[in-house]
């Protein structure tokens, strides 16, 4: 068996390539799969610890984790869309209507 | 009376918000053809007034309370109904009822407002629910049932640049922010193995070897609490947010949303994370939140000094009113005497907060929806035509300032005076300073409304119109800040008893 830690560095690695997209992207739809990764990261640790423990807890909550990432994931595409529809362009750079 | 209930009665005041939303929905899919605005926010306000009701009901009548059989478990332990929890849903269901009743007047021309009553009720639902969550996996469902409806609310406005872009800030961050929380939550699993706040407690003073993976969890679930609070790392979208949204959305999200980030951080880290163990296996989550204090404050003090738009200057000051509530949780130690008094503390001067903060950005919308300007220019010279208003906006600078004979004073002299007592007058010291600075620029409102001249004479021609349910939205939240000076005793021993009760 695959020992646990192992699990630990590859959700790691997972969520820092997620964090990477989320700072260098400037496409809203790339950041939106790039906390998705995020999100996944931690469904890794949650169902790994759960075989690790020997209880279903981290799996049962690696479920919301997904659910709750989707419905995320559709009112961020709603956000898009009107950005979309008012910007003409999802580049997340591009409203700056407000200034300090 | 209370006692002859079912236990999963003590959840009425979560349902009645969620069954008001469904409700609302239902109305709205039935007569999706009539000019529903009215019996939308009419519905609304009674549902929240309803879930007011019962949680007072429920305080008075001691329910979770230790004298009467102590804390209600639900579901496994993943709900706990206590004296906080229900403490905090008062806060959630004022709010909600002002704001609803101000937004009947601030979309009385929206093409569909329906979908926005449902979504305030969802949100509060949220809110409400974060207050009894007891595993961190109630706390993620909760905290994202409060986050989605948001950024859609901070939308709301879809035609305007403004609103959409601040929407899209918002989501941004958020998401970001709620991804790391619930990474956070993972590793904290990972190094405990379990998600119940108590059984969490248990394994983090047997963690050992994992003692690393928890520090990292927990540092990433202050992240997520940061953003929920609007404090520094994660406040960038709030003035973005504030400024752009809806100005009843903005009241909204400034005091109840903000007063649910603090009760999950209450919670979570005072019955998960006990600070004993926690600093034993050399996790200092408290020296933590006092230095994101201390940078939150300053930064939404000095940051709002120099702010021209009305708005903007009350999102920084919302900023900075965070980190004053955050002392609660920084000026704790392990064992200290006045652990309760500090946190109480924060308690209610989050509820004072929720009323005076609302009501100032309520007069903002007030403003906007005569359409005089957005910045302090703008509004010389408004005393003349609107005294009322202007004088209960006055009540609430002075309040928020924390000038002596207003509520705000009292919560923010116990706060200091806890953390004294507690060991920490640096965190007093700097709280003081700020508020000092504060005064400048919520007097410099007061100033322009009273003692300026209008740039013009036709300047002011707009506010003729007098929108009733804003009115008595503002002058009801005046009403509640200079009540609860002789409220204040009732207010601050049931905030004491519910911290005391996390302890």
């Amino acid at each position: 068996m695959v020992p646990v830690e192992w699990y630990l560095i590859l959700a790691s690695a997972v969520f820092c390539i997620g964090l990477f997209g989320v700072l260098t992207r400037r496409d809203a739809l790339y950041f939106l799969m790039s906390v998705e990764l995020m999100m996944n990261a931690a469904n890794i640790n949650l169902v790994a610890f759960a075989l690790y423990y020997g209880d279903l807890t981290g799996q049962v909550f690696a479920l919301f984790v997904i659910a709750l990432a989707a419905a995320e994931v559709a009112i961020g595409i709603g956000i898009i869309l009107v950005l979309y529809r008012n910007f003409g362009e999802t580049d997340v750079t591009v409203p700056t209507e407000m200034r300090w | 009376m209370v006692d002859q209930l079912p236990q999963w009665a003590a959840l009425a005041p979560v349902l009645a918000l969620a069954a008001t939303g469904l409700l609302l929905l239902l109305i709205d899919a039935i007569k999706p053809s009539a000019r529903s605005n009215t019996s939308m926010a009419v519905t609304s306000a009674l549902g929240a007034l309803v879930s007011l009701a019962l949680t007072v009901w429920f305080v008075v009548a001691g329910t979770g309370h230790e004298d009467t059989g102590g804390a209600i478990y639900l579901f496994a332990d993943a709900i706990k109904v206590d004296t906080m929890a229900l403490f905090f849903t008062a806060i959630f269901a004022s709010v909600t009822a002002l704001v609803v009743v101000a937004a009947h007047d601030y979309f009385h021309d929206h093409e569909s407002p329906a979908e926005f009553y449902s979504l305030v009720l969802f949100s509060a639902t949220g809110m409400a629910l974060l207050a009894v969550a007891n595993s961190l996996a109630v706390v993620f469902v909760a905290l994202e049932m409060v986050s989605l409806p948001s950024y859609a609310l901070v939308g709301f406005l879809k035609k305007n640049r403004g609103s959409v872009e601040a929407s899209l800030k918002y989501f941004l961050v958020g998401a970001v922010s709620s991804a790391i929380f619930v990474f956070g939550i993972s590793l904290v699993y990972a190094a405990t193995g379990s998600l119940i706040l108590s059984d969490v407690a248990e394994g983090i003073e047997t963690v050992d070897g994992l003692a690393g993976v928890a520090g990292a969890g927990i540092v990433m679930m202050i992240g997520g609490v940061a953003f929920k609070t609007a404090s520094v790392p994660f406040h960038f979208w709030a003035p973005e947010a504030y400024e752009g949204a809806p100005a009843p959305v903005s009241a909204y999200l400034s005091s109840a949303s903000k007063a649910a980030g603090f009760v999950v951080a209450f919670r979570v880290f005072t019955e998960a994370f006990p600070i004993g163990a926690s600093i034993s296996a050399g996790i200092d989550w408290v020296l933590a939140f006092g230095i994101l204090a201390v940078v939150t404050m300053t930064l939404g003090n000095f940051a709002a000094a120099v702010q021209e738009n009305v708005k903007r200057m009350l999102a920084y000051s919302s900023v900075g009113h965070a980190g004053y509530a955050l002392i609660g949780l920084a000026a704790i130690s392990a064992g200290g005497s006045s652990n309760d008094a500090v946190m109480g503390a924060a308690m209610a001067h989050l509820l004072v907060y929720g009323f005076m903060n609302t009501g100032a950005f309520l007069f903002v919308a007030m403003a906007e929806r005569w359409g005089v300007g957005r910045t302090f220019a703008d509004y010389a010279g408004l005393a003349k035509r609107a005294p009322i208003a202007c004088v209960a906006m006055a009540v609430f600078m002075f309040s928020l300032a924390g000038l002596p004979p207003f509520a705000g004073f009292f919560s923010k002299y116990f706060l200091f005076m806890g953390a004294i007592d507690n060991g920490f007058v640096w965190l007093a010291a700097v709280g003081a300073i700020n508020s000092v600075i504060s005064l400048y620029y919520y007097s410099r409102i007061v100033k322009a409304m009273f003692l300026d001249d209008p740039s013009s004479e036709s300047a002011l021609d707009a506010v003729d119109v007098r929108p009733t349910g804003l009115y008595g939205a503002v002058i009801f939240a005046a009403v509640a800040t200079v009540l609860l000076l002789p409220g204040f005793g009732p207010v601050i021993e049931t905030a004491e008893a519910a911290a005391a009760a996390l302890f």
